[in-house]
């Protein structure tokens, strides 16, 4: 029997982890090309902690959470794509942290029968960003020499291991010995730690670049930091390489006299999976290629903590203080 | 015969056209990398006018002149390839003077049936012009390519460019006249620009089926960047490569961030730091026009002592295809 209300972890007000409200909303009710979910994970992200300090234009208030998985249980009547009640999915959606999730048919995928539901929610939205930066952003080349920032974080795992299996030259950055064993073991040819209580300098970073690369530079940076690392990011990429942004953990990178490119004929983009996916086709080349990539063992996911519905907020605090590796998971039902 | 002295135009420091005055310098000695040319024609180009309104790192006193064609009258020890008497167009500094001492890497050998003007109207625009649509971003057959300031020097050339390449070229002008030689090279729709670049994007819109342009070659600046921004497709590339309206204001590169689009700024000596390099975008540019597939536009020749006339000229927006000075 369907509940007249469900569960949901919301965001009335802007602000730190403590705005994680549990609280139960209205059973939603579906457009003509949606389906509704019943979320059995919903994935954790850096963007959802973004969402909930209001970098993006979303109105408060709202339930948290971009990516999850579950089972089909409503169909909108002009629901294309073959897709049927009882189908096992994996999606992207406004509201995952919560019962039941209302999904357009544009960022939603059916799930093989020997992939989990665990595994469906951790490896959708970070894999499909790796697949997008490595080969959409900057299409990366044998051996390419590449760097990536937060090496060891969720889509900075990926794409590490997308990036050996391409054949390029890693080096990842990351804040401490534990996680630079984490990524060599995962296809770094070479770590450089840069600790997070540092005064902010790469310098250590600039320097192996410069030794590794007789001086060139690399072909690609791909930088989720933002404010902290640009000065590094444009000194250690090679004349006519590329810097993908994708992210401003730290903050976001100050107002920049373009002709700075022109020093190097650099290539800059910003980058988002959601623009990299607005509608079903795009979305689903995207979506299989991830999924072969999986299948071949060149991606893996590691899942490091499964969180109960409750534990949202602690969730998140784990993340801001840059304790976790791999994927997060919210257990939903 | 080499003279001891070199008749030289000089900037003694930054302004408006007056501060480029006729001197008198001793003539370069080339050092053991580079050749010393008599120089025939400089190229005038908008880096020039950058340059000698201080909007550019240049520092002054300095001699303007990035290009030239002429002779090469003496050769540094270490360079190879090159003897005296070789007919040679040339990217270098100084070339606003009798003779340039250039680095042997940018000199590239004229064939006798390419002239000393074509040379030296050709080196840096042709170079420019081809490392964009190759380097920059790679037009493909099909795309929708916007290019502003269409008739101008490098205009003209992405134009023929991108026709030639199956783009589908969308250029701006500021003139009828200018719309008619735009479209001449190759440009399959021309929208001249007035008062702000409204009629632009309604017009890239109407022809894209409002999904924009794959790149948006724009040396303009700080005139068209919002524009560029908006014509651009998601995906797409934004080539900026001067900045002849103005600086572009310090901008937080979140602007790219709606439409996951690439930006680049490019200049021809990041594309040809080599030797190596250099001759394969020279030869590339140089082949299209051996094939009659690329055709230099002069516009018109000056006597070295109508270098303000030049400047105003290029200032002016009145020109299209190539200035340069008849300089011996």
């Amino acid at each position: 029997m369907v509940k007249s209300t469900i569960r949901a972890i919301r965001v009335d007000q802007n602000g730190d982890a403590s705005v994680l409200k549990s609280t139960t909303i209205p059973h939603p009710t579906l457009q003509a090309n949606q389906v509704l979910v019943k979320v059995a994970y919903s994935g954790i992200n850096f963007s959802d902690v973004k969402q909930r300090e209001g970098f993006y234009p979303i109105p408060v208030p709202f339930t948290a959470g971009g990516e999850g998985s579950g089972e089909i249980v409503e169909l909108g009547p002009d629901v294309q794509h073959g897709f049927k009640v009882g189908d096992r999915v994996t999606f992207m959606t406004f509201g995952t942290y919560t019962d039941y999730a209302v999904v357009d048919t544009v960022r939603l995928g059916k799930l093989p029968d020997h992939v989990s539901f665990e595994l469906g929610a951790a490896f959708l939205a970070q894999g499909l960003t790796a697949v997008a930066l490595a080969e959409l952003a900057y299409a990366i080349k044998k051996d390419d020499w590449v760097v990536i920032h937060a090496a060891a974080g969720g889509v900075g795992l990926l794409l590490t291991q997308l990036s050996h299996h391409l054949g390029a030259n890693v080096i990842g950055v990351v804040s401490s010995d534990e996680k630079a064993a984490l990524v060599r073991a995962n296809g770094a040819d070479h770590v450089v730690v840069i600790p997070a209580n540092n005064s902010g300098s790469y310098e250590a970073l600039d320097k192996k670049v410069k030794e590794l690369t007789n001086g060139q530079g690399v072909h690609a940076v791909f930088d989720s930091i933002g404010q902290a690392t640009f000065e590094s990011s444009l000194e250690i990429v090679r004349r006519q390489g590329t810097l993908v942004l994708f992210g401003s953990t730290s903050g976001d990178i100050p107002p920049q006299k373009l002709t700075r490119l022109a020093a190097k004929n650099l290539k800059l983009t910003w980058v988002s999976l959601f623009l990299y996916t607005t509608t079903f086709e795009e979305f689903d080349v995207l979506y299989q290629r991830t999924l072969k990539l999986l299948d071949e063992g060149a991606l893996k996911v590691q899942i490091s903590k499964v969180y109960e519905f409750e534990d949202a907020k602690q969730a998140h605090l784990d993340l801001e203080e840059r304790k976790t590796t791999g994927k997060l998971l919210l257990k939903v039902n | 015969m080499v003279n001891s002295k070199a008749r030289v135009i000089r900037v003694p420091e930054y302004g408006d056209v007056s501060v480029l005055k006729p001197a008198t310098v001793t003539r370069p000695s080339p050092t053991p990398t580079q050749v010393l040319a008599k120089v025939a024609f400089a190229g005038v180009n908008n880096i020039d006018l950058a340059e000698r309104s201080g909007n550019y790192p240049t520092p002054a006193p300095f001699i303007p002149g990035r290009e030239g064609s002429g002779e090469i009258v003496e050769v540094g020890a270490e360079v190879q390839g090159f003897k005296v008497g070789d007919r040679v167009a040339f990217l270098g500094q100084s070339t606003y003077s009798d003779y340039a001492a250039v680095d042997a890497t940018h000199v590239a050998k004229l064939p006798d049936h390419i002239s000393l003007e074509t040379g030296a109207a050709f080196m840096l625009q042709g170079m420019t012009a081809t490392g964009l649509v190759t380097r920059s971003y790679a037009v493909q057959k099909g795309d929708w390519i916007v290019v502003h300031a269409a008739a101008g020097g490098v205009g003209l050339l992405l134009t023929q460019l991108g026709h030639l390449l199956g783009a589908h070229v969308i250029g701006t002008v500021s003139t009828e006249e200018k719309a008619v030689i735009a479209r001449a090279n190759g440009a399959e729709h021309v929208v001249i620009i007035s008062s702000g670049y409204e009629a632009l994007e309604k017009s890239v819109s109407e022809l894209t089926n409002g999904q924009g342009a794959h790149a948006v070659f724009d040396s303009v600046g700080q005139a068209t960047f919002d524009s560029s921004l908006n014509i651009v497709r998601r995906m797409g590339t934004l080539v900026l490569f001067g900045n002849a309206s103005g600086m572009i204001p310090p901008t937080s590169f979140m602007v790219l961030s709606g439409k996951n689009v690439k930006l680049t700024w490019s200049t021809i000596f990041n594309f040809i730091t080599t030797r190596k390099e250099f001759e394969a975008l020279y030869g590339e540019a140089v082949s299209y026009l051996e094939r009659g597939q690329l055709k230099v536009a002069i516009h018109k020749v000056y006597a070295i002592e109508d270098v303000q006339q030049a400047h105003l000229d290029l200032e002016g927006r009145k020109t299209t295809g190539k200035l340069f000075l008849k300089i011996q």
